[in-house]
């Protein structure tokens, strides 16, 4: 499989771009890639899929706006697309609110695109998968997936915008799975040849190893030590629920009414940075803005949410880049969220705590109360109680109903290592491993 | 059938037994769809857009294989069956047992749902006006913060052809819509929607589906209520009897029953993500999964229901199964591959796969609790001391589908069989098995009604399936509630 590349995705678009309106805006992408699933230690699902979408914003008088979209790369397909959008935005009534399409900006460099990742095949992957499963005991069994993906973005409008870029993506993730016990290690990154198997495959086989044989513990108040995968939990729910502008203009977020207030612990720095280069992020947002690093939360303080072009004008500001692609009634994101390392190995922070727990990472949490910041789900996959500074035994699963701002703000220590981790259902974010007093757990499962 | 489409289908069948398939199957898919959101006066997005090609599934070397492409050209589908092929054989070093498939007999043959009135073709000048309509009325409310409506509509027309001689087409209409009422201040979000949380209650129905919901003439009732959600009392924190409303008993019944018996998940298939299940096949007729009252069907046939179609996507024909019957267990939600592993000769037809690009996945149909004899006055004038709550707010799970948390919109306290005040904030939890064991009345068909749930993920790469669950109001006894954070 072979890039389209600017020129050739710029032509596909075109004739949406030729089709009469006060403003036309385009989205294309093209993706390809496969992915490996496997459990019981066996091969079970192996995909790949290639697709392409072209995706238009028609604008006309009074800031009227219609979305269309088709899987169909070719010209008739393209137009008529465009014309759909025309018509839904002839029906629209005018939006004062709309800002326009954006003009023409320099997009910053970044080369996030790995040739050997984006022609990886199957023999590839399963390569991989055997690897992975090649440590685990003879009562184990391995399941989790290997991926490797292209993706090609070109974000163009009649002002003259066209910004284009590509990324790989390779991921892994090896579930050792023990008669009563199960670990987990997952990673992502841009290319295959910096997956670390060998490590990747020890870690989960250890926590299955050491989680044996886990016992129950009374729900309650406990330290914790969260590992990133944990840690990123909280954060990824904080933007959900209060990171993007339209919330915080709504007085729906969290931080709204409260910027510049400290809201947590002042070892907590949340950034978007999807410029960092171990980010799997793009150079730019889906109306064409450059991308930047904005720091939301410094230092216990809050700073900013993420804004569109929309918000922004609502609030006489300026986009910073993290528009999703339109039509959007929840508004700007971040997609690449990063919690600031601190400078406390995972072992010290297990090291300092008396009595707690280590969370190997969160399952299905969700909210309980959006502007409290109240969230609750499940440990897996390792959850360990720590005693005098070590880990004295595996206990079964618990349920933990928590303020998240009030876990940042109990947070004594940060882990000096990120890791890039997805909540289900999320997109990647990176956290380190942070250590919380007073973390509330309110039920216990069965294993 | 669109001979084009049909043609393409058959000659990647050609390919990938030339190439060495032992089976395979190509689905071509095209799925069209229209999304409207509204908020207070403003549109917030209207969203157009069709997405079709064709996804191929083969058995290899005794492995599976799939590829899928929106490259509707011979040489791209050629293509595309030789490397589903590929990837086959690249798996099948690492299988223990070749995937075996359960017996189904071909078929030609094709299933429409029943539209009345096309939702795509009525105007988006109706649909805008009742939409703002339901927002303006919300928005008359003093104290409302924001008010929202949306219409979602989709249509799929699918072809599925296999190597074993099935030729099936169907065409698939679903619509929903729904309104929310958001009430804020310094410290709280109260919201209250309709007819369901979620964008509202969906159905694999016209846009009769949509007009039948009378948006307009709750959207002031519910507006009040998320206004005087601010200022109601919390939840209490304790141990009560608990009467829970047809949507939420839905989504309990998704959640905490419909996962779990999906074969896929027993058998470890989604360990590493979603999870696996506490049932085992040798629970089968001996597990207490519930009450006398608690008996659970799997209905593909429901008509209008969401989950709702003529054949699966293995061309397994949509039937009713009995999963749970008087409060114990029987039978999984399975798929030809998963059937023979626990020694059954059929599959029951629920594979489907959210598009033409992924594979399909055993996912619910319309789950269901079959009516009780009671009703909500009955129950709510049999409990002396209780709490009812109203419409999902936020669910969690484990792993294994035992220990849950779910919120609610609203809740009223019930004191001496009445409802009384107006309770904020309200969630419950437990655990799956004794939850179910406390039920001791469930509505009758006069309140039995089937909810469609349009976001239920699964898999990797990530798929939503739209399912539907039929229920009715219920009522559990002893259950913790009001947990706080």
């Amino acid at each position: 499989m072979t890039r389209l590349g600017r020129d050739r995705m710029l032509e596909i678009v075109q004739p949406a771009l030729a089709v009469q309106a006060d403003g036309i805006h385009v989205l294309g992408f093209h993706s390809w890639g496969g992915l490996t699933r496997f459990a019981s230690s066996e091969i079970h699902q192996n995909t790949w899929r290639e697709d392409v979408e072209i995706r238009v914003m028609a604008v006309l008088a009074g800031g009227r706006t219609g979305v269309a979209s088709t899987h169909a790369a070719n010209g008739e397909a393209v137009r008529k697309a465009a014309q759909d959008a025309v018509a839904i935005a002839r029906v629209c009534p005018p939006s004062p609110a709309f800002p326009g399409l954006a003009e023409p900006q320099e997009i910053p460099g970044k080369d996030g695109y790995d040739e050997e990742t984006a022609q990886a095949g199957p023999s590839d992957r399963a390569a991989v998968v055997r690897r992975l499963l090649a440590g685990l005991a003879g009562d184990m069994a391995g399941a989790g997936f290997s991926e490797t993906v292209a993706d090609e973005v070109l974000v163009a409008n009649s002002n003259g915008v066209s910004a284009y870029a590509a990324t790989t993506r390779a991921g892994v993730s090896l579930m050792a799975i023990a008669p009563d016990s199960t670990g987990i290690s997952e990673v992502l990154t841009r290319r295959v040849g910096d997956l670390d198997l060998e490590r990747i495959a020890s870690r989960a086989i250890g926590k299955a190893e050491h989680g044996r044989d886990p016992q129950p513990l009374a729900p309650g108040s406990y330290t914790v030590v969260l590992e990133p995968a944990a840690s990123s939990t909280l954060m990824q729910f904080l933007a959900w629920i209060g990171f993007g502008a339209k919330a915080f203009l709504e007085d729906r977020s969290f931080l709204s009414d409260r910027m510049g207030e400290r809201v947590c612990s002042e070892l907590v720095t949340i950034v978007d940075d999807p410029l960092a280069p171990e980010s799997l992020g793009l150079p730019f947002d889906f109306e064409g803005t450059p991308a930047r690093r904005i720091a939301l939360i410094e230092r216990g303080v809050a700073k900013s949410v993420v804004w569109d072009r929309t918000t922004a004008k609502q609030a006489g500001l300026s986009s910073t880049g993290h528009a999703l692609p339109p039509p959007n009634p929840e508004g700007p994101f971040p997609l690449n969220l990063l919690m600031e390392p601190g400078e406390r190995s995972l072992e010290d922070l297990i090291a300092s705590t008396e009595r707690g727990l280590l969370v190997t990472r969160f399952h299905y949490s969700n909210i309980v109360n959006e502007k409290e910041t109240v969230l609750t789900g499940m440990t897996r996959d390792g959850t360990f109680l720590i005693e005098d500074g070590k880990l004295a035994r595996p206990v079964m699963n618990l349920r933990y109903t928590q303020n998240a701002l009030e876990a940042l703000s109990n947070v004594e220590a940060v882990g000096d290592t990120t890791e890039i981790s997805t909540e289900l259902f999320f997109g990647g974010s990176r956290a380190p491993a942070l250590k919380i007093r007073d973390f509330k757990f309110s039920s216990a499962t069965t294993h | 059938m669109d001979p084009f489409l049909r043609d393409l289908c058959e000659r990647a069948l050609d390919v990938a037994r030339t190439a060495g398939a032992s089976y395979a199957d190509a689905r071509y898919l095209a799925e069209e769809w229209e999304s409207i959101d509204v908020q207070d006066q403003t549109v917030q997005g209207i969203d157009r857009g069709v997405t079709s090609g064709i996804g191929i599934r083969v058995i290899a070397g005794g492995a599976w294989g799939f590829a899928g492409t929106a490259r509707l050209e011979p040489h791209e589908i050629e293509r595309a069956a030789r490397l589903a092929v590929d990837i086959a054989r690249s798996g099948a070093g690492l299988l223990r047992t070749p995937v075996r498939l359960a017996e189904e007999p071909p078929r030609e043959t094709a299933w429409s749902s029943t539209v009345i009135e096309d939702p795509f073709a009525v105007s988006l000048d109706d649909k805008l006006g009742l939409l703002f309509e339901a927002t303006a009325i919300m928005r008359g409310v003093e104290g409302l913060a924001i008010a929202e409506a949306s219409i979602d509509l989709w249509r799929r027309t699918s072809i599925l052809t296999t190597s074993e001689g099935s030729r099936i087409s169907q065409t698939i209409t679903q619509s929903g819509a729904g309104i929310r009422a958001l009430a804020i201040n310094e410290r709280e979000i109260q919201q209250r929607s309709y007819p369901n949380s979620f964008r509202g209650h969906f159905a694999c129905s016209g846009y009769e589906h949509i007009r039948a919901m009378d948006l307009t003439g709750n959207a002031a009732r519910i507006a009040g209520e998320a206004v005087a959600l601010l200022s109601a009392p919390e939840c209490p924190s304790t141990e009560t009897t608990l009467v829970l409303d047809a949507p939420q008993i839905a989504l309990q019944v998704h959640e905490s029953i419909g996962h779990p018996l999906e074969l896929d998940r027993v058998l470890g298939m989604e360990a590493a993500y979603a999870g696996t299940s506490f049932v085992s096949p040798k629970d089968r007729g001996h597990l207490r999964y519930g009450s006398d009252h608690i008996t659970i069907t799997a209905d593909a046939t429901l008509e209008g229901a969401l989950g709702s179609f003529g054949y699966d996507d293995e061309g397994v024909e949509a039937r009713r199964e009995t999963l749970i019957e008087d409060g114990i267990f029987h039978r999984f939600i399975t798929s030809r591959e998963t059937a023979p592993q626990i020694g059954e000769d059929r599959s029951n037809g629920t594979m489907r796969a959210s598009g033409w690009d992924v594979i399909p996945l055993i996912r619910m149909t319309n789950i269901n609790l079959e009516p009780g004899a009671s009703s909500l006055d009955e129950m709510v004038s049999t409990t002396d001391d209780g709490i009812f709550m109203s419409t999902n707010l936020s669910w969690s799970i484990d792993d294994k589908r035992v220990n849950f948390q779910f919120g609610t919109e609203i809740a009223w306290e019930i004191k001496k069989g009445r409802l009384g005040r107006m309770l904020r904030n309200p969630n419950y939890a437990g655990r799956t098995v004794d939850f179910w064991s406390s039920c001791d009345a469930v509505g009758g068909p006069a309140e039995w009604g089937a909810w469609g749930t349009p976001n239920c993920g699964k898999g990797q790469p990530g798929q939503t399936a739209r399912v539907g669950h039929g229920t009715a109001p219920a009522r559990f006894r002893n259950v913790r509630v009001g947990v706080r954070g």
